[in-house]
C-alpha cells in the first residue's frame, strides 16, 4: 500500500516537474519561435500568404528579407502585392467588397483604421494575440504607437509596425559657424540656435538665406505639395493650439491658429527654394542631400539617408549623394509635438482563408526579435518603433551619430500627434489637400479655410453627427492627438 | 377516302400547301438564326444590359464605405447630386477642355493631313513618327508631361531659362492661368495626331478628277476646299468628331497624372470626379448615380450627333 503511495506521489511529482519546465520553457521561447512552431503544421504542403504592401522600397523588406526568411522557416510562401500609399486603400476595400479573398494580411496606415474596421475588412486580433501569446511583446511597443494606432473600439486590428514620425533635419555646421553666429546674434538679438517655434524658424531661415546667398544654400526647405502638406498642416495647426472640431463637432480649422499656419507658410516660402509649392518626399531629399538647404523636416529616413552610410547600397542607388553626411543634427520640430505622419499597422484580412497563417505571418514580423532586424534594413524604410529598436548596439553603430539619430526619434516618438482619423478620414484630409493647392495657387488663406471648414461640416452631416463625434470623441481622447 | 377529299395533293401542291411550307422553312430559319446570335446577345446582355440595370438600382439605394444599405432610398443620391457644386464645376470643367481641346485637334489635323497629302521626301516616316503619340498610354503621356512640366528638371522652364538667361520657375500645374494651357498642351499633343490619321485617309480617297475639274475651271483653294474636299470628307470628319468628343468627355488620364483635379478642383473633369468619390471615398450609390448622368448626356450628344450627320439611318 506504501509503494503504491509513494509511486503515486512520485508519479504526480514527475508530472508537476514535466508541466512546470513545459511551461517555462513555452514562457521562455519568443513571439517570434512560437509563431513559426504554430506556423508549420499549418504551411504544411506549401501554403502562400498574400500580403499588401507599400510598393518601392518599403516592399523589398518581405522581398528581399522576411518573406523568403518565413519560407525557410516554415513553408509558406509570401506573395507581395505591392501598391502606392495613395491605392492601398482602395485596392484593400475593393477586394473586400469583391469578398475574392485574394489577401491575407494587409499594411494598413493607422489613420484609415476606423473605416477599414467598421466596413468589416479587417480581422479583430485579440484572440490570436491571447492563444499565441503575444501580449507580452505587444507591450514593448513604443507607447505612442501602442496606445494610439492598435485599437478600435477598444479592439486590436493591427500591430504598430512603423514608427513614423516628422524629424527636423538641421545643418550643424552652418548652425556652428562664428561668422554666421555673430552676424545673427547681431540682426536679432539671441543666440543662433535650431528653432524652438516657428517664429524663430522664420527668423533663421531668412536670415540664412541672405547670409548664405552666395553659396547657394537657401535658409529651408519643406514638404509643400499639398499631399504632404496635409501632413505637415496638422501638426502645425495642433502645434499652434488648433482643435479641428469643436463640442457640437463643428469645424474649428478656419480659426486663427489655421489661418496664421497657412499665412506663415506662403511668408516663408520666399526664403526657401524657388518651386518649393511642388516639394515632396524626393524633391525635398534631393535639396537637402545636395546641401542647398540648411534645415527641413521629413520622416526618419532622411536621416539615415544623409548620413551616407548606404550610399553602396544597390536599392538606394536613386538617392542623391549625400553632401552633408557627419554635418547634419536631429531635435524636434518648432513646438515640439511633430506629425506621426502616416505609419504602417500589420493587420490580417477580414476575407482571407487562411487568417491563422496570416496572423502568425504578421506576429512574427512584428516580434521583438525580427522587427529589430527589419528597422535595421539599409533599403527598407520601416522606422523604429519598439522600446528596443532605439537602443539596440547594432543599430547605435551604424553611423557616427545614429546615437542622437535614434534619441531625437524616440524624444519625437514620446511627444508624436496623430493624424486625425474619423469615419471617412480621407474625405477631410481631400478637403485640406485641395484647400492646400489652393493656397499655392494664390487663394486667400481665411476664404480656403472657410471653404474647407464649410465641407467638413457637410461630410459630418453625411456620415451622421452623432455618430462622427463619438469617433472623434475616441480619438481625441488618445494621447497623442493634441499636445498636452 | 378518294384523293380529291385532300385538300392537298402531294404531286401537285397547291399554293397555300407551299406558302405554308415556306413559312414552317423561314420560322425554322428564324430560330436557327436566334439560335446563332444567342450566346452573343446572351454575352451583351450580361456585360451591357445587366451592369446598366445594377447602375440604376444601386443610383436609388444608399451604399457608402461604410454601410450596405440597400434599402430604396428614393431621389437621396439625385437629389445629392443635383445640389453637388463640385459636380457641376467638374462637368463644366470638362466641357472647356471639350471646346478647348476638340477644334484645336481637327484644325490641327487637318492641316497637317493636307500637308502630308502631297507626295514629300520622307513621308512615311514622318507620319509614323506623327503618329506614335497616339500608341502611348494616356496615363504614360500624363506623366511625361509632367516631367516636362516640372519647375526643376523640366526641358519647358530650362528652354525659357535659356530664352531669357536666368532661372524661370514657371509653376505650370500650379498657377491658376497655367494649369489649362498645360493640360491642353499635353492632349492636344497626345490626341492631333489620331484627328491627322483619319483625315490624311479621307483627303487620299477624294477623287482627284473632281480636283482638277475644279482647277481647269479656275477654282481657288478654299473655294475647292469648301466645295468638294470638305463635302467628300465630311462623313470620316464627323466620326472623328464624334470618337473625339467622346473621348474628350471621358478625360482623366492626363488631367490626373499632371494635377489630379487640381489646384483645388480646378481642373477636376467629371470622370475624375466619379472615379474619387467611387474608388477612393465609396461613395458607391452617389457615383452610381453620377455615372447615370454621364450615360445618359453621352448618350443624348451622341444621339443628336449621328442625327446630325445623318449617319443614324
Amino acid at each position: 500500500m506504501k509503494q503504491a503511495q509513494f509511486g503515486l506521489r512520485a508519479a504526480a511529482a514527475l508530472f508537476a516537474a514535466v508541466t512546470l519546465a513545459w511551461s517555462t520553457g513555452a514562457a521562455a521561447q519568443s513571439a517570434a519561435q512560437r509563431a513559426v512552431d504554430a506556423a508549420k503544421p499549418l504551411c504544411a504542403g506549401g501554403k502562400t500568404i498574400t500580403i499588401v504592401w507599400e510598393a518601392g522600397l518599403q516592399s523589398l523588406d518581405p522581398l528581399n528579407f522576411s518573406g523568403p526568411k518565413w519560407e525557410q522557416l516554415t513553408g509558406c510562401k509570401v506573395k507581395v502585392v505591392e501598391a502606392p500609399v495613395s491605392e492601398m486603400f482602395t485596392k484593400i476595400m475593393q477586394e473586400f467588397r469583391a469578398g475574392t479573398g485574394a489577401y491575407d494580411a494587409l499594411n494598413v496606415i493607422p489613420a484609415w483604421m476606423p473605416d477599414l474596421a467598421q466596413a468589416g475588412a479587417l480581422e479583430v486580433l485579440d484572440p490570436y494575440v491571447e492563444k499565441y501569446g503575444y501580449a507580452k511583446e505587444l507591450q514593448t511597443i513604443a507607447a505612442t504607437y501602442r496606445d494610439n494606432q492598435m485599437k478600435v473600439n477598444g479592439k486590436i486590428y493591427g500591430f504598430p509596425d512603423d514608427g513614423d514620425v516628422f524629424v527636423f533635419y538641421y545643418r550643424k555646421d552652418l548652425f556652428a559657424r562664428d561668422d554666421l553666429k555673430k552676424a545673427f546674434k547681431a540682426k536679432l538679438g539671441y543666440d543662433l540656435a535650431p528653432p524652438k517655434t516657428w517664429k524663430q524658424f522664420g527668423e533663421i531661415g531668412a536670415f540664412f538665406t541672405e547670409a548664405l546667398k552666395s553659396e547657394g544654400i537657401y535658409g529651408a526647405s519643406m514638404f509643400r505639395e499639398a499631399g504632404y502638406g496635409n501632413f505637415m498642416f496638422q501638426e502645425r495647426f495642433r502645434n499652434e493650439g488648433g482643435k479641428f472640431f469643436d463640442a457640437n463637432m463643428k469645424a474649428t480649422i478656419n480659426g486663427p491658429e489655421g489661418v496664421k499656419v497657412l499665412t506663415e507658410w506662403r511668408s516663408e516660402n520666399k526664403f526657401m527654394p524657388p518651386g518649393v509649392e511642388k516639394f515632396g518626399f524626393v524633391e525635398n531629399l534631393a535639396v537637402f542631400l545636395e546641401g542647398k538647404s540648411a534645415m527641413t523636416i521629413s520622416w526618419p529616413p532622411y536621416g539615415r539617408f544623409a548620413a551616407g552610410y548606404l550610399s553602396e547600397e544597390k536599392a538606394l542607388s536613386w538617392v542623391p549623394k549625400s553632401k552633408i553626411a557627419g554635418k547634419v543634427g536631429y531635435t524636434l520640430p518648432p513646438g515640439g509635438h511633430p506629425e506621426l505622419a502616416a505609419g504602417f499597422a500589420l493587420s490580417v484580412a477580414a476575407g482571407s482563408k487562411q487568417k491563422e497563417a496570416a496572423y502568425l505571418f504578421i506576429q512574427w514580423l512584428n516580434s521583438e526579435e525580427i522587427s529589430n532586424q527589419r528597422v535595421q534594413l539599409p533599403y527598407a524604410l520601416r522606422d523604429p518603433f519598439r522600446d528596443s529598436h532605439f537602443t539596440n548596439p547594432g543599430y547605435l553603430k551604424l553611423w557616427p551619430d545614429a546615437k542622437d539619430y535614434l534619441a531625437a526619434l524616440q524624444a519625437a516618438s514620446k511627444t508624436g500627434l496623430l493624424d486625425l482619423s474619423l469615419i471617412q478620414t480621407d474625405k477631410y484630409e481631400e478637403a485640406l489637400r485641395q484647400g492646400i493647392s489652393r493656397l499655392w495657387a494664390g487663394e486667400d488663406p481665411k476664404k480656403i479655410l472657410d471653404d474647407i471648414a464649410k465641407q467638413w461640416d457637410e461630410i459630418t452631416a453625411k456620415v451622421g453627427v452623432e455618430k462622427q463625434k463619438a469617433v472623434y470623441a475616441a480619438w481625441a481622447a488618445k494621447s497623442g492627438a493634441y499636445p498636452k | 377516302m378518294p384523293a380529291s377529299c385532300f385538300p392537298l395533293s402531294i404531286s401537285s401542291p397547291s399554293e397555300s400547301f407551299l406558302a405554308a411550307t415556306r413559312t414552317l422553312a423561314a420560322t425554322r430559319d428564324r430560330r436557327f438564326k436566334y439560335v446563332l446570335v444567342a450566346p452573343s446577345i446572351f454575352v451583351l446582355l450580361l456585360i451591357g444590359i445587366f451592369p446598366l440595370v445594377y447602375l440604376i438600382v444601386v443610383s436609388f439605394q444608399n451604399i457608402t464605405m461604410t454601410d450596405m444599405d440597400t434599402s430604396f432610398q428614393g431621389l437621396l443620391n439625385y437629389r445629392e447630386m443635383i445640389h453637388s457644386t463640385r459636380m457641376w464645376e467638374s462637368l463644366l470643367h470638362t466641357v472647356i477642355f471639350t471646346a478647348i481641346a476638340l477644334p484645336v485637334e481637327l484644325v490641327l489635323g487637318l492641316a497637317m493631313a493636307q500637308l502630308f497629302i502631297d507626295r514629300i521626301p520622307g513621308r512615311q516616316v514622318f507620319i509614323a513618327l506623327l503618329v506614335l503619340p497616339v500608341v502611348i498610354s494616356p496615363i504614360v503621356a500624363g506623366a511625361t508631361w509632367s516631367l516636362m512640366f516640372d519647375n526643376r528638371f523640366g526641358p519647358i522652364n530650362q528652354i525659357i531659362g535659356w530664352l531669357i538667361g536666368g532661372e524661370a520657375t514657371i509653376l505650370w500645374t500650379i498657377n491658376p492661368n497655367l494649369v489649362y494651357p498645360a493640360i491642353l498642351v499635353a492632349e492636344i499633343w497626345q490626341w492631333t495626331p489620331f484627328m491627322f490619321l483619319l483625315l490624311l485617309a479621307a483627303l487620299s480617297a477624294v477623287d482627284k478628277s473632281q480636283l482638277e475639274a475644279a482647277s481647269i475651271d479656275g477654282a481657288g483653294w478654299w473655294r475647292t476646299f469648301f466645295r468638294i474636299v470638305l463635302p467628300a470628307i465630311w462623313p470620316v470628319m464627323a466620326i472623328a468628331i464624334l470618337i473625339r468628343g467622346l473621348d474628350l468627355f471621358r478625360l482623366f488620364d492626363i488631367v490626373w497624372a499632371l494635377t489630379r483635379g487640381g489646384p483645388g478642383t480646378m481642373t477636376e473633369t467629371i470622370s475624375i470626379f466619379a472615379y474619387v468619390k467611387g474608388f477612393q471615398q465609396f461613395d458607391t450609390s452617389f457615383t452610381a448615380a453620377v455615372a447615370l448622368l454621364i450615360i445618359v448626356l453621352l448618350s443624348v450628344v451622341v444621339m443628336l450627333a449621328l442625327k446630325r450627320v445623318e449617319l443614324a439611318r
